[in-house]
């Protein structure tokens, strides 16, 4: 039995945790009176503090504690929230990830800068120097609620609580909470064990005990609930009133009176000696905290390599029962062939529900980019919204993944390039706050992100001048506006006069470029001078299975994605020899340029005398592709080309067939591109 | 990999009661805790007797406690048995008291974790 290392455990929650804090600050930003989002960043602070501490983490935890200690002023109303306590604790969480990443690294110096940033934010907030006081490590949220003003009344509690599995790996430490239930008053606390399973079933990082307590305390009801604050909304907590308040003015022996009423070990919870005046007292402490909790318990983390493995046993079966077709296809055995279409359903079903798992919604990524827009309007001095639209939309986890990084690149430079400085904007007769839009939707078998500003847009006779002086262009070549806005995807070019922190450097958009080539996706950039740019990246669903249409070139066999196949057509021997030299069809009174797949991959066989045209498309821009024969749809899953291959344009990646056969995948973008260019070409020579 | 080792007794002859002393490590909380399972388990599946002997210095938590209620469970079911050479002391007995577990203590959990010893 093998369990996961509860460090890196710690190192995943800590980062959930920590990107759950800065959504909070970055929300508290725009209101800072967000009392909700306040208590949020301090518990997200307090849990972060208590389980570095928890598992080794000490100069995690000790870091955290001061940016805990601000927050709980702030929580505590001794300072208001301001844009600047709020952006030295954000600054403050990029180091808390550092620390947790290097533990053991020299991490003082910057400590110290950012500590400082910290204290001098609290103290231009009004607050004391809080931040600065050397404290504990440890929590200590003993109820600091002010004492009665009349002599205090006792009350006996009875009460029963668990906290969820995962909360000692979480950094939870539920003798923290015992011992402050202690600090209330007089405490009988009794662990029950009864959910403690054999050795070899246990998970040993997972919590298995139930609490039952009986409290006498003067304090108020509160004060327990200030106790569990941190753990109110996924803890099970039962309590009741089982001791009338009695005041000790009335000279009685209250105190000794509670803890004479024994829990009961037999029937701990079910019996509680509530007298019926007191009934509608004893009710559940949260019903709130049980609903989340019968809803957390409906999700299950799975690791994503796990999920890796599975699709890839997936795409096996996919392969596996394509071989048992054709087998059935030609056996003429009606059972077996009954048995194969049942197996085919059934994987075509396994195969949409991995797909569905694999999906992700795009919110994640997005969510990063309010902290970067937010760092950047600093950096650059302008005023920049982000407005994101469509963060539902859901897309293969390991398509988000390979998008983080060319979406930082676009966001960046529409932050530094695309959006003018205030001033300008005002001048230009446009609202002070530059804006900038992150959308994602759907749209047949990929996703559209696009990342648009409202700024200046893209100044073509600069680029071209820049493209000419850099030899990526001829002077004066003849260029459509899209091949013209396409070269800032261009190796080492960049329009911008001052190399700033964020872009300027040249470095960026080629990489945007190549990363989503990789992803077989295209780029598509609208610009309008003064309205602003518009960049649009339309990636593939999934990068794991296709729907492919297979089609045979010579001896070959080649699979064309299906969502970009627009029509078939027949070629006729006469059309064939006719279009020689043009390599144009006639569709519906457009030339669709086309290129015969038996020439550009020297085949060396002769034509069939009814050869086919698939016309392919991607967005606007179609190309026919002149194949031998085309023998149907084929689920694809797609492998990888090996190292040797990389660097051929004209394939994506390969599959195996129901036969054993390899058949490799056209690049649908690639191709499209070369139609393209090979009909500007043929255009320009008249 | 091991992350830390343990020292197990020498195997004594077959016909003789089996009854080993496993000595645990210095680190008995939830970070090493996984580890600690495993040691037991393969502990407990070659041997009929385990004494478990915890460092007074030993450092626990939460998790160890439990885990040692589970691997008396796995015991009890599998014939085996487990016992602690030197009753609980330190950090071990401060767990025990400040988690519940001598609240209203039954007498065979007496017998194990304190070898009948009554704590104040």
């Amino acid at each position: 039995m093998s369990f996961p290392d509860p460090i890196a455990v710690f190192r995943t929650e800590a980062a959930e945790l920590l990107e759950q804090v800065e959504t909070g600050l970055l929300d508290l930003n725009h209101d800072l009176t967000d009392k909700e989002q306040v208590d949020a960043v301090f518990r997200g602070l307090h849990t972060l503090k208590g389980s570095g501490a928890m598992f080794g983490f000490e100069a995690l935890a000790a870091f955290t504690h001061h940016c805990e200690t601000a927050f709980d002023q702030v929580r505590k109303g001794i300072v208001p929230a301001t844009h600047d306590l709020v952006t030295a604790v954000l600054s403050a969480t990029d180091h808390m990830r550092a620390l947790i990443e290097v533990p053991n690294g020299d991490h003082d110096a910057v400590s110290e800068t950012l500590l400082a940033k910290l204290r001098a934010a609290v103290t231009a907030a009004g607050g004391g120097g809080a931040v600065a006081a050397p404290a504990a490590i440890a929590a200590s949220a003993a109820p600091n609620t002010p004492a009665a003003p009349a002599a205090p009344a006792t009350t006996t509690y009875k009460m029963r609580f668990s906290l969820p599995a995962n909360s000692m790996a979480n950094g939870t430490n539920p003798l923290g909470l015992l011992d402050e239930l202690r600090d209330l008053g007089e405490c009988r606390i009794k662990a029950d064990q009864s959910s403690i399973p054999s050795l070899d079933m246990l998970m040993p990082t997972d919590l298995y005990l139930t609490w039952d307590i009986v409290l006498t305390t003067e304090q108020p009801r509160s004060a327990i609930d200030d106790v569990f604050i941190f753990v109110m909304d996924e803890m099970q907590l039962d309590l009741e009133v089982v001791d009338v308040p009695s005041a000790p003015a009335a000279a009685q022996p209250a105190p000794a009176a509670a803890p004479a009423t024994p829990v009961a070990t037999a029937d701990p919870p079910a019996a509680p000696a509530v007298s019926s005046e007191h009934a509608p007292a004893a009710a559940k402490a949260n019903p709130v905290a049980d609903a989340k909790q019968a809803k957390s318990a409906e999700n299950v983390r799975v690791p994503a390599e796990r999920l890796d493995e599975l699709m890839d046993r997936v795409g096996e079966l996919v392969i596996a029962q394509s071989r048992l077709s054709q087998l059935a296809g030609v056996s003429g055995d009606l059972q077996l062939r009954a048995v194969s279409e049942d197996v085919e359903r059934l994987s075509g079903e396994l195969r949409d529900t991995m797909m569905v798992l694999r999906m992700v919604p795009v919110t994640h990524l997005f969510g990063r980019f309010r902290r970067l827009v937010h760092d950047l309007a600093i950096e650059t001095g302008k005023s920049i919204e982000l407005i994101t639209e469509g963060e539902t939309t859901e897309v293969d986890k390991s398509v988000i993944e390979r998008l983080a990084d060319p979406l930082v690149h676009l966001v960046r430079n529409s932050c530094d390039h695309g959006l003018e400085s205030a001033q300008e904007r005002v001048a230009a007769g446009k609202s002070e706050t530059g804006r900038i839009y992150l959308t994602a939707r759907q749209q047949a078998g990929e996703v559209i992100i696009t990342i648009k500003d409202d700024g200046r847009g893209i100044n073509r006779d600069r680029v071209r001048a820049k493209a000419e002086s850099s030899g990526l262009i001829t002077p004066n070549a003849n260029l459509t506006d899209q091949e013209l806005l396409q070269l800032i995807f261009q190796p080492g070019f960049s329009t911008a006069q001052q190399v700033t922190n964020l872009s300027g450097r040249g470095v960026g958009m080629d990489v945007v470029k190549r990363t989503i080539d990789a992803l077989r996706g295209t780029i598509n950039v609208v610009s309008h001078n003064g309205q602003g740019s518009e960049i649009s990246l339309a990636i593939p669903l999934t990068l794991a299975i296709i729907d492919g249409l297979l089609v045979r070139v010579g001896n070959g066999r080649y699979v064309i994605p299906l969502s970009a196949v627009e029509e078939c057509l027949e070629l006729s021997v006469d059309e064939d020899m006719r279009s020689r030299g043009r390599s144009f069809i006639s569709l519906r009174d457009s030339l669709v340029p086309f290129i015969r797949l038996r020439e550009l991959f020297h085949t060396g066989t002769a034509p069939d005398p009814f050869q086919k045209v698939v016309v392919i498309s991607t967005g606007s821009e179609r190309v026919g592709l002149v194949v031998d024969q085309i023998i149907g749809d084929h689920q694809t899953v797609i492998k990888g080309m090996s190292k040797l291959h990389h660097d051929v344009a004209t394939f994506s990646g390969a599959t195996i067939l129901g036969d054993g056969g390899v058949a490799l995948i056209l690049d649908v973008g690639h191709l499209v591109a070369e139609g393209q260019h090979q009909e500007a070409h043929l255009r320009a020579a008249g | 990999m091991r992350p830390t080792p343990f020292c197990l007794g020498v195997p004594l002859p077959s016909n003789t009661p089996v009854s080993l002393p496993l000595s645990l490590p210095g680190q008995l909380t939830i970070r090493t805790i996984a580890a600690i399972q495993e040691e037991l388990l393969s502990a407990l599946a070659g041997n009929g007797s385990i004494i478990l002997d915890i460092p007074e210095d030993a450092q626990a938590d939460l998790s160890f406690v439990q885990l040692i209620e589970a691997a008396r469970i796995y015991a009890g079911t599998a014939g085996k048995q487990l016992s602690l050479k030197q009753p609980a002391s330190g950090q071990v007995l401060e767990v025990l008291d400040r988690g519940g577990f001598l609240q209203d203590m039954a007498a065979e959990d007496q017998r194990f974790w304190l070898h009948e010893r009554t704590v104040q």
